[in-house]
């Protein structure tokens, strides 16, 4: 069973439920080692001062934060710890928006939220409050030195918690500047493409994509590793669609050869 | 417009639309750099090649992949070569519905813009103007130097919002959490449900994005205007658990009064 990352009280309005957190996601993505591509000795990170050129020990390195050009004010870890003064350990839970109004882009990194040994009952009562009405907490909490905004949503017997993206966070598409076409697709086109989404469209089931580049990577580098690395294709440009009507029409027989 | 991280080519079916990928977030983070604590210069990390001791530049990196005994140098050209058809092409493998993608498993938004030309406009317009109608997403993936990334792609405001994804094996099982689930034994009273239920719509609101502000950066900010003036900073004292009520119902009772006149 996974430990759990910090326990504390999710706090409502006076009401504290004690919970845990746990990570919801584990990372796999592949650790590559830089090598000098000349020896493939590994390659060393070292610390040196810009200006004389020389090593700098790790215990002797401070936190800069740059005031004007080449100016910088020192500010020790303790310092910034401080000014994260949380009265409690709990997740305060300030609002109760309905679900359908977050944009999943606010959500940035998913925990999950179990029930201590201690108030069961609340955290159960909670849950299935927020499961009836669709609602999600809005809230703050200090995680790892640093207060942040989580949502609290109802998930399969227990709490799932996202940390927020702030609203200026976030780049509004209006500031895209989109290219538009000067002539608008055609209905025939609109019609095309329509059908040929749902010609694609399947109920989605995230455990049918795998990493196949990760495994391909690490069965390439098992065989190179015993010297039969096989040869590799070059990669070769891809070409644009002038003929969009066309385009569409092809990859509709396509789809319906393979569904056949 | 935010700059290029990537540029290529958005392939449905043989449709192929040209399209540069930009970032959808901006970093208002507050940066420090590491110093010298002594002479307060600058640090530089400085990529050295463990048996010459000499420098090494950037393009003469290459990666090493751990397969436990050894480490089998791989170069950046056989990582693109490895996967051909994906470094330039993010390939549409499947539509779905929007509300079957699970928030959990959306990592880092981005959005795709069409890369010059009418042609490539019209046919982004194209796909933009389907997704939406439908409430669609477009699932596919593609390959960013050394790492291949599951992508969903919807519409947002008219434009293509691409989000990376995380694999399904990269997501944890809350059926994993043993006894911190609720369990059938936990089955709460019907009262006690209700006073939640009563509770959380006592505190009910509109989600307003721009109602809740970074608190860390501006604490972070405050904490440098101080020390530019010469304050002094004191840590605090560590935080406690609150207990939890030993009543819950005569709690939520009090909290559901307090939270309506809060709002009156």
């Amino acid at each position: 069973m996974p430990r759990s990352m910090w326990n504390g009280a999710l706090s409502i309005a006076g009401v504290h439920v004690p919970v845990k957190v746990f990570a919801a996601t584990e990372p796999h993505t592949p650790r590559f080692r830089e090598l000098h591509a000349a020896d493939g000795a590994p390659i060393e990170h070292r610390r040196v001062s810009a200006r004389t050129g020389r090593e700098v020990p790790f215990d002797r390195i401070v936190k800069g934060y740059e005031t004007s050009g080449g100016h910088y004010l020192v500010l020790t870890d303790e310092e910034i710890r401080a000014i994260e003064a949380p009265e409690r350990k709990a997740i305060e839970v300030e609002d109760f928006v309905p679900a359908e109004q977050i944009d999943p882009v606010f959500y940035d990194r998913a925990y999950h939220l179990g029930a201590a040994d201690e108030g069961r009952d609340g955290f159960a009562a909670l849950l299935a409050a927020l499961e009836r009405t669709g609602l999600v907490g809005i809230g703050r909490v200090t995680l790892r030195s640093r207060e942040q905004l989580v949502a609290i949503r109802a998930g399969d017997r227990v709490l799932r918690m996202s940390t927020m993206r702030f609203a200026d966070e976030l780049i509004a598409p209006a500031k895209l500047k989109l290219e538009e076409p000067k002539k608008a697709p055609s209905r025939r086109e609109r019609e095309m493409a329509a059908q040929l989404i749902s010609g694609m469209k399947e109920e989605f089931d995230p455990a049918a994509f795998e990493d196949e580049y990760r495994k391909r990577v690490e069965d390439y580098a098992r065989r190179k590793a015993r010297g039969k690395a096989p040869e590799l294709q070059p990669v070769p440009a891809p070409e644009e669609t002038g003929d969009l009507l066309g385009a569409l029409q092809a990859s509709m027989d396509a789809s319906r050869k393979r569904a056949a | 417009m935010p700059r290029a991280l990537w540029s290529g080519s958005l392939s449905f079916g043989l449709v192929n639309v040209p399209v540069r990928l930009v970032p959808a977030t901006r970093d208002l983070g507050i940066h420090f750099h590491q110093l010298d604590g002594k002479s307060k210069a600058r640090i530089e990390i400085r990529r050295v090649c463990a048996k010459e001791g000499k420098e090494v530049p950037w393009e003469d990196i290459a990666h090493g992949f751990d397969l436990g005994k050894r480490c089998v140098m791989l170069t950046d050209d056989e990582l693109e070569r490895l996967a051909p058809d994906k470094t330039r092409t993010i390939d549409v493998e499947t539509f779905a519905d929007r509300a079957d993608v699970d928030p959990e498993q959306l990592d880092h938004p981005y959005f795709l813009v069409p890369a010059g030309g009418e042609g490539a406009a019209r046919a982004y317009r194209l796909l933009a103007d389907a997704l939406d109608r439908d409430d669609r997403v477009a699932i596919g993936r593609f390959v960013l130097r050394t790492r291949e990334y599951l992508v969903a792609i919807s519409v947002r405001d008219g434009a293509l919002a691409l989000s990376t994804m995380l694999f399904a094996d990269e997501l944890r099982d809350p059926k994993d959490l043993g006894d911190a689930r609720i369990m059938a034994a936990d089955k709460p009273s019907r009262t006690a449900v209700d006073n939640a239920v009563k509770l959380v719509k006592a505190l009910r609101t509109d989600f307003d994005p721009e109602a809740y502000d970074d608190r860390h950066r501006k604490r972070l900010k405050r904490l440098i205007a101080k020390k530019r003036k010469g304050g002094e900073i004191a840590a605090p004292p560590e935080p406690e658990v609150p207990e939890p009520a030993p009543d819950l119902l005569a709690a939520l009772r009090e909290s559901l009064r307090d939270a309506k006149k809060a709002r009156a």
